[in-house]
């Protein structure tokens, strides 16, 4: 393992009921890397995300951090990711609680949860802190993405991967929220999307088309 | 004193009640007709069978025979609770089997060997009836109960997987869906005994006073049986759910949809 490498993936393949999904994909995050994949719909964007969170069986390797992923070392592993499903769901309750809930589970002990962090990157998504008492259900689509994004940051993990985690919002939150993640240096972001022209990363952006990942001319 | 006999005659004039249902499916068209003569035969032939058993089991009173018939109730109600909840028999019959035969002899033997006291102390005229109540609230407990939990889980993998994506182990993701399912189970029972004796007086107690004995000793038997059947239903729901966790979930924690049988998928 490199030392700036957070995550590799390698030979990557995922079997379908006829085909298989990838075609011995590979790619490599490095600490601080900002990384865009894009591509038509079904080529597997969101699959890729889920299998390094160990949510669907693949062949190859996948590691983070140097560890690779199984089905022991998972549950050592997903501490070290957030995630922000495309369209997210988080249970029931006040936002308040369904952002506090993970701070009980054993794996983020060491971890407090800081009302006025969440209040502050409320604000700055443009969203009132008034939402910590309303009822996640009654919650747009584009306010539920940008709560489950808040949720991922509270947890303060180094990897966060994004699967389309904007798509609901509008131009200007998109690159508000770009702007915002773009500035956390020690962050590691993968992010799965279609909007190339308001939700992407200065760094590489990859195509994944035929089951393969191609760097884009930026 | 002693109970009126109810004679064959009497008793074929009794399904003459079955008139005001019919009459009312009829005029209705609620199509409960053939259902409602399956089951009523199917309880008669059942009774009847059973009465005619229960006869020569309290004559012999056997305590190998005892735990035998209470064995043969526990399968039944065992493969009636794993079709009720959708689940495939072949991987789910033994650890819900276990489940539910936990859940029955610990209230069971608790009632039986620190409560009632009979002597001898495992009586069939003790030991099978009440068993057989604390097995058929277990099985309904466990249909809901189970059924709900595998169901929730299946219809919010969403939810579930964003508990596991912040970290959360099995047992911490499962934990709000087994809240709902156990709430969902056990509800009904606690809104029984909180109604108990004001709004209906309950099949044992009525069972016990027809039975010649006095009311306040059907009321003690009553408050035992509803808190060791309370408690079983507790027990058989709670161990259902994480007896079968290992088999349901591959080892990143993920549903396996393959547990649910072929008309549940």
């Amino acid at each position: 393992m490199k030392q700036d490498e957070i995550l590799c993936i390698r030979n990557l393949s995922v079997q379908l009921s006829t085909a298989s999904l990838f075609d011995a994909l590979s790619l490599q995050l490095n600490r601080r890397d900002k990384l865009t994949i894009t591509g038509p719909s079904g080529s597997g964007k969101s699959t890729l995300l889920r299998c390094i969170l160990g949510f669907v069986p693949f062949a190859g390797e996948i590691s983070v951090q140097g560890v690779a992923v199984n089905g022991r070392k998972i549950w050592g592993l997903r501490p070290q990711l957030a995630y922000v499903a495309q369209e997210p769901e988080l249970g029931e309750g006040r936002v308040r609680e369904i952002l506090m809930r993970p701070f009980s589970f054993q794996a983020n002990q060491h971890l407090r949860f800081c009302e006025e962090e969440a209040s502050q990157l409320l604000e700055r998504f443009n969203l009132s802190d008034s939402f910590l008492d309303q009822e996640i259900t009654s919650l747009s689509g584009g306010e539920k993405q940008r709560i489950a994004l808040i949720a991922a940051l509270l947890l303060k993990r180094p990897i966060l991967l994004l699967d389309e985690a904007a798509s609901a919002l509008d131009a200007t939150t998109k690159l508000l929220i770009r702007d915002y993640l773009a500035d956390q240096k020690d962050l590691a972001i993968l992010s799965v999307s279609h909007d190339i022209h308001h939700f992407v990363f200065d760094n590489p952006i990859y195509r994944l088309a035929d089951g393969s990942l191609k760097r884009e001319q930026q | 004193m002693t109970t009126v006999e109810i004679s064959s005659g009497q008793l074929i004039a009794g399904y003459g009640l079955l008139l005001f249902p019919i009459v009312i499916f009829l005029w209705h068209s609620v199509p409960l007709l053939s259902s409602t003569f399956t089951s009523v035969l199917r309880m008669t032939v059942q009774l009847l069978f059973i009465g005619f058993y229960l006869e020569y089991l309290f004559l012999w009173n056997n305590i190998w025979l005892n735990a035998a018939w209470i064995a043969v109730m526990v399968l039944v109600a065992d493969a009636s609770i794993v079709k009720g909840c959708g689940l495939r028999l072949r991987l789910f019959w033994f650890p819900l089997a276990l489940a539910l035969s936990v859940g029955v002899l610990i209230p069971l033997f608790f009632l039986v060997l620190m409560i009632i006291r009979p002597a001898p102390l495992f009586d069939a005229r003790y030991v099978v009836p009440i068993a057989g109540m604390i097995l058929g609230n277990c099985l309904r407990a466990d249909i809901v109960g189970i059924h709900g939990f595998y169901n929730a889980l299946r219809k919010n993998e969403k939810v579930y997987f964003h508990s596991l994506s912040c970290g959360a182990r099995l047992r911490e993701a499962i934990h709000p869906f087994l809240r709902e399912a156990l709430n969902a189970a056990l509800a009904p029972t606690i809104a029984t005994m909180a109604t108990m004796g004001v709004v209906s007086l309950p099949g044992m107690m009525t069972g016990v006073i027809l039975g010649g004995a006095d009311p306040v000793t059907a009321i003690k038997y009553q408050i035992a049986i509803m808190l060791a059947i309370f408690s079983g239903t507790a027990i058989t729901v709670t161990v259902g759910i994480y007896l079968t966790l290992p088999i349901s979930f591959t080892a990143f924690g993920i549903l396996k949809h393959e547990i649910f049988a072929a008309n549940n998928r």
